[in-house]
């Protein structure tokens, strides 16, 4: 029995100075992983370029679906705009589409005194306020990959969009079903459905086949925004409908549902799909003839034009205004796949190699091949 | 170690003697062991601390109010998860019912219900949907945590069935916007709020001491004719309430409705927050005031590492790394506090 009576604590000064020297340990090992978050984030290289040197100017990348596969080349692209320029950005928002995640980063980035500001417009009113703030803070905004909707244009007050034509998008699949379809009934998976982006392409399929007047059936239908249950949801759907004549997907996920139903089914050659994005799932079903066609939007040039536009504004003191910029009507089919399919590459976010992709012979282009020479 | 003098001789084994002589490491235990909040109190001074070193005057500023509104719904949330887990349940559909409330009034307003009148009975259709996952736990005996998880798919469901899936605009003029929610600081104000009020209700009324009991120990609570019926379902109403409160104030200050808002994540952080202030997962212990700090603590790195300029993916790393180092040292501090208890339960040492 040690000498200590009943009633008095046990506790031993050593225990407390043994919790105090783990909360001060605490504290330190923090201080050492906050030390090297910077350098995670990106390290500016020494380059050579024409521009006076600068202090390293930071921009904030907002985005609604931040681990997504799709903004790998996003990423890369905006990194080597960082790199060439001196700057670095931060990549920041919500894993899930959620909007009170990305205010509340934008509202940070704001806070923070950031250099300059992207954002995909996902909600038509959620970022009217943190842009008027930005601005009023001397911070430029500007819009990526998706804009804000004609209803709320006149209210959402960022200086550009560099990014595809979501409704054009979809009129230029539309497009490609009437071109290949004369009749019967076709599917149309839309992941979210009332979601801003994906939904434009979905009113732009519908409203060219409608106008057409031919006797297609569309069967606008939700799949998910998992690849589990995108492909689960193809899966329903077939089996109830094996009379369609062509299914398509206005994101890229579900493809890889509807390529597996087709194998499961032996539909190639039977029935006509396409859909958005060159993931390798697609690249692989285009060149083995499952995929008809697919509309690419350039995800590199979404994360490297926005740090450029808002680089050259900093610079220049507001003198270059940041131009919206079309990334994204390029129709890719099995004529044009080669490329895509040939390498892995950073643009396409297969590989992270800096390398000098070899491009050899003519060049064709068909009209509605490339995003017009006019911004409507 | 210093020593009790002043025993006085041929006391009985069972008395229970507060130390008379107390040293400073002996106040200082005894302040940890009568406030649990004490050690998020710490942490969250810390982490403020660190923020300021790192990010100098932009840690101030604007970016107060920011964090303000990153804290508010979290600790609301948390408040509420703090009380369930004291009386020993869970709700794991709070994020459902958050993401569900502002729906209801939005659409009971495009039927030409008063905005007000709209508000309410959404709140008060939250609290009816904790009470319902309050009498499916208690009177038919499925445990909470399946009970609300199975509560939470089905509010998923009918919130996306109910929307589409499409976003919606809360409704209201300015006025109602500044209050609920939509001016810099009135989420934190009412946050504030209803910490002290759930913090009086748990302090100094019989239902916050019934609260504990039938936390702590629930057969003996019964054994004390508590209604332990009665105390788990009201933890639950006001646990929906508080998420449907919750869920308007967010939805309002974002000045959108997000139908995939919420959700498990925010459940998560809510009773992360909780556990972190000090409240057991096992029932029997933990204080709203420390789910508030909690939820500070949680929220601030959010807030300091984007101030910061970390990037998505470094991000967890560090969330994660500082969130186990939180919870080693608040564990260290209630495993002080749990020593000093047994000690006051031992018999008295050799006294001749």
């Amino acid at each position: 029995m040690t000498s200590e009576s009943s009633g008095q604590s046990r506790i031993s000064r050593r225990q407390l100075l043994g919790s105090a020297a783990l909360a001060g340990g605490g504290l330190a090992v923090g201080s050492a992983l906050g030390g090297i978050s910077p350098a995670f984030a990106a390290a500016p290289r020494a380059v050579s370029n024409p521009y006076p040197s600068h202090p390293t100017w930071t921009f904030t990348l907002v985005n609604h679906v931040t681990t997504s596969e799709f903004f790998v080349p996003t990423r890369y692209g905006a990194q080597d705009a960082c790199d060439l320029f001196g700057c670095q950005y931060q990549w920041v928002g919500s894993v899930n589409s959620i909007v009170s995640e990305m205010v509340d980063a934008f509202n940070v980035a704001i806070d923070a005194k950031v250099d300059g500001i992207g954002v995909p417009v996902i909600d038509p009113n959620a970022f009217i306020a943190p842009t008027n703030r930005a601005l009023a803070a001397g911070i430029p905004v500007i819009a990526y990959n998706t804009a804000a909707p004609t209803t709320t244009a006149d209210k959402n007050l960022q200086m550009c969009y560099i990014g595809q034509s979501l409704f054009q998008a979809g009129e230029l699949m539309g497009q490609q079903i009437l071109d290949k379809l004369d009749k019967g009934r076709i599917v149309v998976f839309n992941p979210t459905p009332g979601s801003l982006n994906l939904q434009a392409r979905t009113n732009g399929i519908n409203d060219v086949i409608k106008a057409s007047g031919k006797p297609i059936t569309i069967d606008n239908i939700a799949s998910a925004a998992t690849l589990a249950e995108a492909v689960a949801a193809v899966k329903a759907y077939y089996a109830g409908h094996p009379d369609v004549v062509g299914m398509f997907c206005v994101d890229t996920l579900t493809m890889v549902g509807i390529i597996e139903v087709m194998q499961a089914h032996n539909l190639k050659g039977k029935i006509v799909t396409g859909c958005f994005d060159t993931i390798p799932q697609v690249v692989s079903g285009i060149t083995s003839g499952y995929v008809d066609f697919t509309i690419y939007q350039q995800p590199y040039l979404q994360g490297f034009l926005p740090i450029l536009e808002l680089f050259l504004f900093k610079l220049s003191g507001g003198l270059n205004i940041p131009s919206s910029v079309e990334t994204g009507l390029s129709l890719i089919t099995k004529a044009n796949i080669g490329q895509f399919a040939k390498y892995t590459d950073r643009y396409e976010g297969s590989s992270a190699a800096e390398k000098i992709i070899p491009m050899s012979g003519p060049i064709s282009v068909s009209a509605g091949d490339y995003p017009p020479t006019q911004l409507s | 170690m210093s020593t009790d003098v002043s025993a006085p001789q041929g006391r009985s084994r069972l008395d229970v003697t507060p130390p008379t002589r107390v040293g400073g490491v002996a106040r200082v235990s005894a302040l940890y062991s009568r406030h649990r909040e004490i050690a998020a109190i710490l942490i969250s001074v810390l982490l403020f601390i660190y923020f300021l070193a790192r990010s100098g005057s932009l840690f101030l500023g604007s970016n107060v109010a920011t964090l303000g509104q990153y804290v508010a719904p979290i600790a609301i949330l948390a408040v509420g998860e703090a009380m369930l887990l004291i009386c020993g349940e869970i709700d794991l559909s709070s994020g459902n019912v958050y993401a569900l409330s502002p729906f209801i009034v939005m659409y009971l307003n495009q039927d030409h219900l008063p905005v007000i009148l709209a508000t309410v009975l959404a709140i008060l259709i939250s609290a009816f949907i904790g009470l319902v996952n309050g009498l499916i736990t208690v009177y038919l005996h499925v445990p909470s945590f399946v009970t609300t998880l199975g509560m939470s798919f089905l509010l998923l469901g009918i919130v996306l069935v109910l929307t589409n899936g499409a976003t919606g605009t809360p409704p209201g003029g300015s006025l109602y916007a500044d209050i609920m929610g939509g001016g810099n600081w009135s989420e934190l104000i009412w946050a504030g709020c209803i910490v002290v009020v759930f913090a009086y209700l748990l302090k100094w009324t019989r239902f916050g001491t019934y609260t504990f009991a039938v936390g702590g120990n629930l057969n003996a609570a019964r054994e004390a004719s508590i209604n332990v019926a009665r105390i788990k379902i009201w933890n639950f109403v006001l646990m929906g309430a508080l998420a449907g409160l919750t869920g308007i104030l967010d939805g309002v200050r974002i000045a959108a409705l997000d139908p995939t808002s919420g959700g498990t994540a925010i459940m998560f952080s809510a009773v992360a927050a909780a556990v972190i202030g000090g409240t057991s997962l096992v029932g029997g212990s933990g204080s709203v005031i420390g789910a508030f700090f909690g939820a500070c603590f949680l929220e601030t790195l959010y807030d300091g590492f984007t101030l910061e300029g970390v990037s998505q993916f470094d991000f967890d790393i560090i969330i994660g790394a500082a969130i186990l180092i939180a919870m080693i040292v608040n564990i260290r501090f209630q495993r002080l506090r749990v020593g000093r208890s047994f000690e006051e339960l031992e018999p008295e040492g050799d006294e001749a």
